[in-house]
Parts: structure tokens; sequence; C-alpha cells
């Protein structure tokens, strides 16, 4: 990376008395990327969001924002970095808009109405301005939390499941703000459990499993290393085998004989191939369906193989 | 420094506790004056003067304490606890605001609602025994100090807290007993020893003796030595809080 990365961590780990939350944790994360932090319960996403976020004193390691060590220099990077938390939280006393004005004057900034009715809108949440944050439904409260984070126009803006509880249409909503969060040259972090959103918005995934980052690439990189498509044909009448080439290239008849599938990897050969093969060989087809790669395959292979030499890069 | 988070936080916490005036200003208020009526009528027709003053002017100062001390504790307790239980931290712990950001705020804040009830307890006071003479300068000195200090122990007792027990635990423990065995209704140098000796070493007891002497005149020898006392706590109950606050105690995890 040729400019210095937003952010940078290296060597991160944190210690609870009971157990390791992360092991050496090393990650550099450069402008106006999203990143997406994927893994399970209890993985250690949230609490390496903390360390970053002034959430969590870290037992060692180093966390840099824009350059600035935060062990020697913890406020200023502070003013760019905005958190939209796991766990959503309201203050009883106060209005939506008022609690939007209070957060961005933490951020040193002046009173701008101009920005919190922007963010209202953008959160379909212009109608519920004037209302105490504590009567707000689930899903309100947390997109008040995503308008919380962005009021003071971060360049850094972590969501740790921005979207739990969230209604399709805002899901949908919010990835496209976060898009152009992106073409405004915000760098994003987001942990997510619905892969679906990772796989839409991420240009690179890091896996982390029991506090230790497994694997860290791009999207598209990490679908075709380790993405399987799988390919279903149904024919028109009962075959006896399948060409010996197409068996060669891994395609199964079925036990009914009266279709074949294939499962294609990295190193194998592509689906469509295969198909033109079939057409080729004059075998009459009824159906063909062919899905795609999922994220969600990717990350149980991952995850079942512990970051083992099969998956790492 | 970062004024404008300082501000913000200072003016939402004053209006938190401007938002249940009831509870934070009108309660208080109530239950200082009616110390003042029930203690300073119906004890005072049968007291004597103390130290050449009614009794009812006497006790005027330390119920003027009563009311800032309780209020300044209380409100940088609960709300820095509050603050912790509902997990509006995060809105702080992320934002730019240092531990003398927080500080001020917190501090201030709880400064404001404990002079607030001390100003209008004595307001009250004054309205049933009129203007006395006065030393505005020790009066303003105790009136600032003391809220200070008590802002501070707050601020401690709500980052210590983790459950609401412990929370009530300070007011109860500690606050009460100090006050009332504070002198702020009576007069310590009449107590016969060694309880006159042991008094000395209740600091409240030096933040009463010197509000008497700023609000009614009444001279006493430990004034200077109260005034010392007031200062030296007031940086040792900063330092703690700012070594606290700067560390994360309690707040990071
Ligand atoms: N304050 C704490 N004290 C002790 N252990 C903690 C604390 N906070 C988190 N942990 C532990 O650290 C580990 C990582 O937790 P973390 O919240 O980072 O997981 P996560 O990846 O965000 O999980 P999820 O997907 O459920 O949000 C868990 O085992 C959790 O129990
Ligand atoms: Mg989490």
């Amino acid at each position: 990376m040729p400019e210095t990365p937003v952010l940078d961590i290296a060597h991160l780990t944190k210690r609870f008395p009971k157990l390791v939350a992360l092991e050496d944790v090393s990650l550099q994360i450069p402008q106006g990327e999203i990143f997406a932090l994927l893994g399970p319960n209890g993985a250690g996403k949230t609490t390496l969001i903390g360390a970053v976020c002034g959430l969590v004193k870290k037992t060692s390691g180093t966390v840099r924002i824009f350059g600035h060590d935060l062990e020697t220099d913890p406020l200023p990077p502070r003013y760019f970095v905005g958190l939209v938390p796991q766990e959503v939280n309201f203050d009883p006393f106060f209005t939506v808009r008022q609690v939007l004005a209070f957060q961005a004057g933490f951020f040193g900034k002046k009173a701008d109405p101009a920005r919190i009715e922007e963010l209202l809108a953008a959160l379909d949440l212009t109608s519920k301005g004037d209302t105490i944050t504590r009567t707000l439904s689930g899903g309100m409260k947390r997109r008040l939390l995503i308008a919380k984070a962005l009021v003071h126009r971060p360049k850094l803006v972590f969501l740790d499941e921005p979207t739990a509880g969230v209604d399709v249409e805002l899901r949908r909503d919010l990835w496209s703000y976060v898009r152009k969060l992106k073409a405004e040259g915000t760098t994003v972090v987001l942990t997510t459990h619905y892969l679906e959103e990772a796989e839409e918005l991420a240009d690179r995934i890091g896996i982390i499993d029991k506090g230790r980052l497994l694997l860290v690439e791009e999207k598209s990189a990490l679908m075709a290393r380790l993405g399987e498509r799988r390919l279903e044909v149904r024919f028109g009448q009962t075959q006896t085998a399948l060409p010996a080439k197409l068996q060669e290239q891994g395609m199964v008849l079925s036990a009914d004989q009266m279709g074949a599938s294939f499962i294609e990897r990295h190193g194998t050969a592509k689906a469509p191939a295969l198909l033109g093969q079939l057409y080729a060989a004059n075998m009459e087809i009824a159906e063909v369906s062919l899905k795609a790669a999922k994220l969600e395959d990717v990350l149980l292979r991952v995850l079942q193989n512990g970051g083992g030499a099969e998956v790492s890069a | 420094m970062n004024v404008v988070g300082t501000r913000t936080l200072l003016s939402k916490e004053v209006r938190r506790f401007l938002k249940v005036p009831g509870q934070t200003v009108l309660s208080p208020l109530i239950s200082t004056t009616l110390y003042f009526v029930v203690f300073g009528y119906t004890l005072g027709a049968r007291q004597t003067d103390l130290e050449g003053v009614p009794y009812i002017r006497f006790i005027v100062p330390g119920l003027v304490f009563l009311g800032i001390a309780n209020n300044a504790f209380l409100n940088s307790s609960s709300s820095l606890f509050i603050t912790k239980i509902q997990g509006t931290l995060v809105d702080l712990l992320v934002a730019p605001l240092g531990p003398m950001e927080l500080l001020i705020a917190f501090i201030v804040g709880a400064m404001v609602r404990g002079l607030l009830v001390g100003l209008l307890t004595w307001g009250v006071a004054l309205f049933f025994t009129g203007m006395p003479s006065l030393h505005w300068g020790a009066t303003i000195f105790f009136l600032l100090t003391a809220s200070y200090v008590f802002s501070m122990l707050g601020l401690l007792a709500g980052l210590w807290a983790e459950k609401f027990e412990q929370i009530n635990f300070f007011p109860t423990f500690f606050m009460l007993p100090l006050t009332f065995l504070g002198g702020v209704f009576y007069s310590v140098d009449k107590l016969p020893e060694p309880f006159r000796t042991l008094s000395l070493f209740n600091p409240v007891v030096h933040m009463v003796e010197g509000l008497r002497y700023g609000m009614l005149g009444l001279a006493h020898g430990q004034v200077a030595f109260g005034a010392a006392l007031l200062l030296v706590l007031t940086v040792i109950t900063t330092a703690v809080a700012y070594a606290l606050l700067k560390s994360g105690y309690k707040l990071k995890v």
C-alpha cells in the first residue's frame, strides 16, 4: 500500500481474565475501502472494533488511525471516526434531533440543522425527529444509531451489525448509502451476519474466529478461489451413462439417471464448458440451473478448516 | 482541548436535570426548607442564641451546604452511572472527549445543580431571617469549593459503581453521617471532648464553618485552615478523578 493506510493494526492482542478475545491480529485498511469482518458469534469482531474506537483497552500491539498511534495520540483521530455500536442504546430524556445535535457537538461540530435533516431523511426518520428516543421502535433506534455515527461526517466508519433488525427496504437504502459514502472517499469497516450484505458491499473480506484473523482477501479473489458453483441438469429421458470425458471432469449422473450435477471449484473445468459438451454430445436437456457461489459456503469452509493450509492464500 | 464538545456535554448535563426540575431542584429545595422550618422554628424557639445569633439564622449556612453537597454529589454520580448503565457511555468514548473534557462537563454540570439548590435554599432562608452581614469573598470561595469537591466525589462514586445498590451506598453510609455530624445543626465548639477534636477531622465541619463565617460573619479560628483544607481536597479529588478517567477505569473494558 503506497499511502498511509487509514487503519493500521499490528499484533493486536486483547486478553480478558478468562479468555483471549483477540490474538495477534494485524490488519491494514486503505482509504476508500469497504472491509467486511466476518466470523461467528464471539469471534472477536466487536472487541476488535472496540479496541480501535476507544472502548476496549488493548493488552498489547499497536493501532494507528490516519497514522496516529492511539497509545500516544488517542484524541486527534477520533474527530474522523464514527461507530455504529452493536448494542442499541438510547437516551431517556432527549428527542432524536437533540441527540443528533449533541453527538455532532461532542465531535466539535457547531450546530448544523441541515446535516441533521439530511440524515433523518436518508434514514427515514424525519417524521420521528421530535420524538423522545426511548419511544422509538427497535429498528428505528438502530437507524438513529447510524445517524449518530455519521452526523460528524467521519472519514472512517465502523458498522457493527448495522442492519440487525432493520426492515428489508431500509436495508437496501442503507446499502446504497454505504456505497455513496465510499464514493465520497469514506472508509467503511462492516460486520454482519447477513452474508448477502457483505457480498453486496465489500471490497475485501476478513474472516476471524476465536480471536484470530484467519484470512484477509479481495472478495472477488476469495469467491473465485473458494466459491463453489453448482450446475444441475435434467435430461429429457433416462441416461445409462455420461460420456467418459464429462465424467473425467467431475460431472456425475444422478441416482434416478434423469439428471447430472457438477460442482465448479477453483481449478476445475468451468460449468458453461461442460454444458456445451453435453449439447455437443446430443443429449436432450430439459432443465438447467446454475447456483451462484455463496459467501456463506466460503465462510463455512474457511471456519471448518480453521484457516489451515488448504484455504490460506 | 475540544471546546465545542465540552460545552455540548455541559449543556446536555444541565438540560438533563432541568428536564425533571421537580425531582432535581424542587424536591431538594422543599426538604431543606422543611429542615429549616422544623429545626429553626420549633427548636429555635427553645434554643438560646448560638454564638450570638438566633438559632434559626445559625443553621442557614449548614442547610445551604446540605443542598449544595447532596445535589452536586447526586448529579455527577447518577448522571455518569446512568450513562454507563444505559450504554450511552459509548457515545462519549468514541468522541474526542478526553479526561479533561469529561471532567469539566460533568463537574460544572453538577456544580450548577448544587449551587442552584443551595442558593435557592439561601433565598428562602433570607425571606425568613433577613439579610445578614456578609463576607462575600469567603462565601463565594466556600460555595464554589464545597460544590466542586462534592461534584468530584459524586463523579468518583459514579465511576466506581456498577449496580444501583452501590450508587445508593454513598449518600446513605457516607454523606448522611458526615453531614449530620458536620455541625450543620449545632456548633462544634460546644461539643464535649473528645468529640470536639474528632469533629475537626471531618472536612464537612470546615466547609460548614467556612460558610458560617462567610454568610453570618461568625469568626472562627479555623477558617483559614478550612480554606486550605478545601484547596487540598480540590487538588486531591481532581488528581484522582483525572487519573481514573485517563486510565479508562470502569469505563473501558
Ligand atoms: N467485557 C468482557 N469481559 C469478558 N469477556 C468479554 C467481554 N466482552 C467480550 N468478551 C468475550 O470476548 C469474546 C469476543 O466477543 P465479541 O463481542 O468481540 O464477539 P463478536 O465477534 O462481536 O460476536 P457477535 O457476532 O456475537 O457480536 C467473546 O468470547 C466474549 O464473551
Ligand atoms: Mg459483536
